[in-house]
Order: C-alpha cells, then structure tokens, then sequence
C-alpha cells in the first residue's frame, strides 16, 4: 500500500496482487484490489463473509481466473496452465477437504504424488510434519475418525508437504477448540521463524493481533493494509475511551452527548460504550461534561474496534447509538 | 476403535493396485489408487456392481421369457367328439399351455382374466372333418397384452392346424394344402433358447447403466465434498484426473463382465463362439466409451443428484430401447435406424452377440470395433478437454 512497497521489485514478493477484479457475471466479488506480501510475514485477511477473501486466495492457489489485474505468487505469473503458481503454494481451504474415507497415511501418500514430492523423503517429511503439528496418532487412523482439531492438523501437513513458499490457509481454526486453536497458531508462527510466508483468513481478533500486517476488506475493496498496531493508531488517532455505568445515567443521556462537539463517535460496546474523541484534546475538556452515574477510563483499541469501525458499515455520525 | 482393517476387496485391490503405477504416470497412478479405494470401501458403490448385474440376470434370465410356456388357455368345446378331443389333447400336449376348464361363455373367460385366451371348438366339428371341408376353430384373445396374444395365436394356431391334419391323414385324406409351410432351421441358436439371445445382451445394458452412472457420480462427488478444490489447488492436469478416474473403474467394469460371462456359460449355458481376446478388447473399448460418458455428464454438474438423474436419461432409456437389445433395429423407423449409430450400445450389442452367438471374427465386426474406437478417443478426448480445472461457481 506504502510507496515503499510499491517500488520493490515482483520477485522480491511472495504475493504481489495488481489492480486484481474478479467478477460472477454481474456480481463484482474482488474490486481493483492492490497488495503486496514479504517473504517470511504472517499476513492476516479479515472481513465479513462475502467479502471477498476467499475469492482472492482462490484467485492466488490458481483456483480461478482474475477477471483483470496482475498476480504473482512466488514469483510465478498465470499462465493459460497455472502448474508453476500451483507449485509454490500450500492451500488449506475453508471446507475440510481431506478423504474421510481414506488414513491418514493414505491422504499424505496422495497428495505427495500430485505434489511431485520425492517417493523417498515422504517418511521423513511426514515425520517432522507430525512433529511440527502436533500429530501423535497412528497414521493408519481413517481420517473420518479423527476429531476436528486432529483433522486440521492432518490438513495442514498436507498443505505443507511439498515445502511450499506460501502457505494459504482460509478460515484453517474454524469450528475448532480455543486449546487447538493456540497449537495451531503456533505452529504458524514456527512456518513463519522458519521463512515460510503465512496468508491466513480468520474471524478471530486474538488471531488476527498474531498477524505481522493485516488486510481489512469490505464489499470485495481492500479498506485498509497495516500491521495491527499500525490499524489501531490510524483507526483511533486520538485513543478510546471507555464508558461504564456507575448509576443511574438519565434516560438518553448517550445521544446528548454524542452530540457534543469533540465526540466523533459514541459506540455501544457490550454493556459498555466506547467513545472516540475527535481531537487530541477533546477528551480533556469532555471528561468534565460526563453524564452522572458513569465511569470512564482511557483504554488502548482493540482490533475489534477497528474491524467495527472500517469494516462494518458505516453509521453517519450522531446516529451512533439508538 | 478407529483402527482401520482392511476387508477382503481391500486386500484384493491392495494386491491388484500397482498396476495402476505400471501403466499410468504418476499422478493418475495416485489418483486412480485413491479412487479404487474410495471403491472397496464404500459398501454402495461394491453392492451396486454386484448386486445389479444379478438381479438383471435373475429378472431377465428367468423370470421374463420370450416364448410360451404354461399359458392359461380355456376350451369351450361344444362338440364333444373323439375329433375335438384330439385337438385339445394336441393342445395340452404341446407344453405351451395349460388347459383351464371354461365357465361356459368364451368371452367371460378372456375377461376375467383367468386365461388369456379361449379356444372354442363348435359343434359339427367332426362332422366337418369328416366330410374334409374346413372346419372352423375360433379363438378369443385377450388384446389388452397385445405381446402375449400374439404369441400366443401364433402357437395356438399352429398347434392345431398340425391336429388337423394329423385327423385328416388318420381319415385316410391327403393332408390339407397349407397356403405355405414354413421350414424354419434357426442358425446361430438352433434350440431358438431366449437366454442365448437375451443374457448376452445383458453385459451391454449392465456395463451402459453402471459405467455411465460411476463416474458422473465420482466427480460430482468431489466437487460436493470439496476434495475437488484441493485436488485443484495442485499442479495437477485435466488429462491426469482422467485418467485416474478412468482406470479404477476399468477395473471393476471388467469384473462385471466376468459375473455376466460366466452366468451366460455356466448357468445359461450359453455358447461362447468367437474369440475371447476380441471379447476382451470390445469389452474394454465400451467401457472407455460409457466411462467418459460418465465424465461428460459430470462435466455439467457438480451435485449427485442431478448426476445421477441425467446418467439414467441418457444412459438408461437408449440402453434398453435402442440398443437392439429387445426391440431389433432393423424394424425401427428410419430415424430411428440412423440415430442409433451414435449409441454405443447399439455397437457393443453387435460385437457382443456376434462373438458369443456367430463367432464373428474382426473381418464381420471390423465396423462396430472402429465405430467404438473412433467414439473411445472422440469422448475421452472431449472429457479432457471440457474438464473445468477452475472452481467458479
């Protein structure tokens, strides 16, 4: 996004998207959307659902045709047969796409004969993949029998077997526990230590603060790129503030005082509300206007005031709260 | 608890699945394994090619038959002589029919049913014989099953025109001239057996519905599971997909050969007069052809269900009807006639019986061998070519 980044060289990236749109007949799913992704960075992609981000990594595992636009991954360009920008890539989609009919040894053993991985150093690569994630099992366990954890877990070594460059993983913890969740980011960050470049989609906002950078898209338009600290300043230039009820505040006392000049938006937040002043200032003349019957305290943004201030639609000022 | 041990199949295909890394490079090799072992695991699929073939074999084998054997057929004879007593013993005689008393009324008796005809023999029936002029015999049949009262008026009356003359040779009159006697002598099935006709041709309706049917229902499997994303997701060709989708069934396409052959020799006792090495080649040419059928149809749609629907239309109706399998091609209008060229199991059928019945060599099937083998490449060629390896939806 920076010129900075722009200025570097294709190869230099792992993922180098251009100007990317791609479009269902009438339906825009990616529009005109730019980014690049640096060797070794985790980089994270948040949004509502049909924002378009599985569209884009399915656009970069080869899956689909970019409508307009430039991609390169690992270097590698579309051609009319996408086998060199399949090669670098690892993708573990969003479905759970593993034979449930089929072992564990059996589904490794199949997906490295389509990835050319060498007859020979299968047992090893298995071995450290299963240490790296955490397997433990029989490989001779049918797949259907694992539980969910286990299966991503299985998922992603086979997404990693060939030693690809670039690992995409849509949605990879979905559905699975919070103890399986924390093993598998791990594991991500040791990809990540290890040079290997991590594209990952989550929901979560823990998973999306383990990201180096993250991009924040909305309705198929890529709204914001920066690291999470980097989304949370731009976001909240002048921090957060948040309000608790002490008492008994007057009815309708929120709207009032979103009116207020220096509030540049009082939001509901739980039972809570979060309140961003509109200047650097604001807050200290504010403080002494503030309703009987609540407390207040400066807190720093979380991710998920970001995401619900540039992703959600939206709300014109004042309307905040209803 | 999940440990997995493999069943018979699965040792079976475990033995047999090397082949697949001999004769395929080595994607398609690990796909065409995986496939086969989708196959020995997947009860429906195994019950499927073996139980269809036994019931078709069962069902057409033995329960439907070409020829009268037992028919109900009432008498209403109201001459009582020794003369019409002959020609209801001739009747009984002749195995086809089983004689029912009737109630009296020879249109009572179609109608209700219980006999689907009547043979009514008047009264002056000896007399007439005796006096050598033609005596008259009248048989009700029961139109509404316009298959069984040809027969049966076909055999009726040749049962008791042979009765009459017979009556008249033993009257010491010449035999009466028949308008034309038939000499029939029926090469290639001299015992004129249904089942030498009709079981051979059972491998072509079994390998037509099932191969069709496997692998449009393999792929839109893939695609509803989602496996086919990932299978995607690697550098993988249409061509490989092809041919490892292809190959397991191959394999479990001859199998189904092998229970219809040995059904046909050992149960049916069905000659086998041609060479088994064509029987083999023809037998591998339509599976080709059926199989990529079954990926064309796949290549439309991406669910079971509409798989399954579409693979019965276009694989089940042609099968049966046009196939020559009951209904000879060669009484067929002309249209007709001339679409069934491009119906493999119209060519397949020819081969099948050709070799099984007349002992045709390459010389007499030289045209549906090439015909199959054109329509192997063309459709093969066209599965690759139309194999959509982008997921939009």
């Amino acid at each position: 996004m920076s010129p900075r980044q722009r200025a570097e060289p294709k190869a230099g990236w792992a993922v180098d998207v251009r100007h990317l749109t791609v479009r269902f007949g009438d339906f825009t799913a990616v529009d005109d959307v730019s980014f690049q992704v640096a060797k070794g960075e985790i980089f994270g992609f948040l949004g509502a659902n049909g924002a378009g981000k599985t569209t884009t990594i399915r656009v970069l595992c080869g899956l689909l045709l970019p409508s307009s636009g430039e991609i390169h991954v690992g270097g590698e360009g579309y051609h009319d047969d996408n086998s060199g920008l399949k090669s670098h890539s690892g993708y573990m989609s969003q479905k759970f796409t593993l034979y449930n009919d089929l072992t564990v040894a059996q589904n490794l053993e199949f997906t490295a004969a389509l990835r050319d991985v060498p007859v020979k150093e299968l047992e090893a690569r298995k071995e450290r993949l299963f240490k790296l994630v955490g397997f433990d099992r029989d490989e001779d366990t049918l797949v259907g029998a694992l539980p969910g954890g286990m299966k991503q877990q299985v998922s992603l070594a086979a997404a990693l077997l060939h030693n690809p460059q670039i690992v995409f993983l849509d949605e990879p913890t979905a559905g699975v526990s919070p103890d399986s969740r924390a093993r598998f980011w791990a594991v991500i960050r040791d990809l990540a230590k290890a040079g290997q470049t991590v594209f990952v989609t989550t929901h979560y906002m823990d998973e999306a603060e383990e990201c180096g950078r993250i991009a924040l898209m909305r309705d198929g338009k890529l709204v914001a790129l920066d690291s999470p600290a980097g989304l949370k300043k731009h976001a909240f230039p002048y921090g957060l503030v948040e309000l608790e009820l002490s008492g008994e505040p007057k009815e309708g006392w929120d709207k009032a005082f979103s009116q207020l000049p220096g509030v540049e938006s009082l939001k509901p937040h739980g039972r809570r509300w979060h309140l961003e002043p509109s200047t650097a200032r604001a807050w200290g003349q504010l403080k002494a206007r503030l309703p009987r019957g609540l407390k207040a305290h400066v807190i720093a943004p979380s991710l998920e005031d970001v995401f619900l201030k540039i992703v959600e639609p939206a709300k014109p000022k004042g309307a905040a709260h209803g | 608890m999940d440990d997995h041990s493999p069943g018979i199949f699965e040792r079976l295909a475990t033995r047999t699945e090397g082949i697949f890394d001999l004769v395929l490079p080595r994607r398609a090799a690990a796909l065409a394994r995986k496939e086969a072992r989708h196959i020995v695991r997947d009860p429906y699929t195994l019950g499927m090619n073996l139980l269809l073939p036994l019931m078709m074999l069962l069902l057409f084998g033995f329960a439907i038959s070409f020829e009268p054997k037992d028919l109900a057929v009432a008498v209403l004879d109201q001459d009582h002589s020794q003369a019409s007593a002959k020609v209801v013993e001739a009747v009984q005689g002749s195995g086809f029919f089983k004689i029912q008393a009737s109630h009296g009324d020879p249109e009572k008796d179609v109608e209700s049913e219980r006999v689907k005809a009547t043979l009514v023999i008047p009264a002056g029936f000896q007399k007439s014989v005796g006096r050598g002029e033609d005596p008259q015999i009248q048989v009700m049949l029961d139109g509404s099953d316009n298959a069984a009262a040809s027969v049966v008026e076909g055999y009726l009356g040749g049962v008791v025109n042979s009765a009459w003359s017979r009556l008249q040779v033993e009257r010491g009159q010449p035999a009466p001239l028949e308008p034309l006697e038939f000499k029939t002598r029926y090469l290639f099935n001299p015992e004129q057996d249904g089942h030498w006709f009709i079981v051979p041709g059972l491998l072509v309706i079994i390998l037509g519905l099932l191969c069709v049917l496997m692998t449009a229902l393999t792929v839109a499997k893939e695609w509803e599971q989602g496996s086919m994303e990932l299978l995607l997701s690697t550098p993988i060709r249409p061509m490989d997909i092809i041919l490892g989708k292809v190959a397991p069934y191959v394999g479990l396409g001859l199998f189904d050969v092998a229970i219809v052959y040995v059904a046909a020799r050992v149960v049916f006792h069905v000659p086998f007069e041609g060479s088994h090495l064509l029987f083999m080649l023809g037998s591998f040419l339509f599976l080709l052809v059926a199989l990529s059928q079954g990926l064309l149809i796949s290549v439309g749609t991406r669910n079971q269900q509409v798989a399954f629907q579409l693979s019965m239309m276009l694989a089940m109706l042609p099968t049966m009807l046009l196939s020559g399998f009951i209904f000879p091609i060669e009484s067929m209008p002309l249209f007709f006639r001339i679409f069934t060229a491009v119906l493999p199991p119209r060519w397949f059928m020819t081969i099948v019986r050709g070799l099984f019945l007349k002992g045709s060599g390459l010389g007499q099937l030289a045209v549906p061998f090439t015909v199959l083998a054109l329509m192997a490449v063309l459709l093969t060629g066209l599965a690759i070519r139309n194999f959509k390896t982008d997921v939009e939806p």
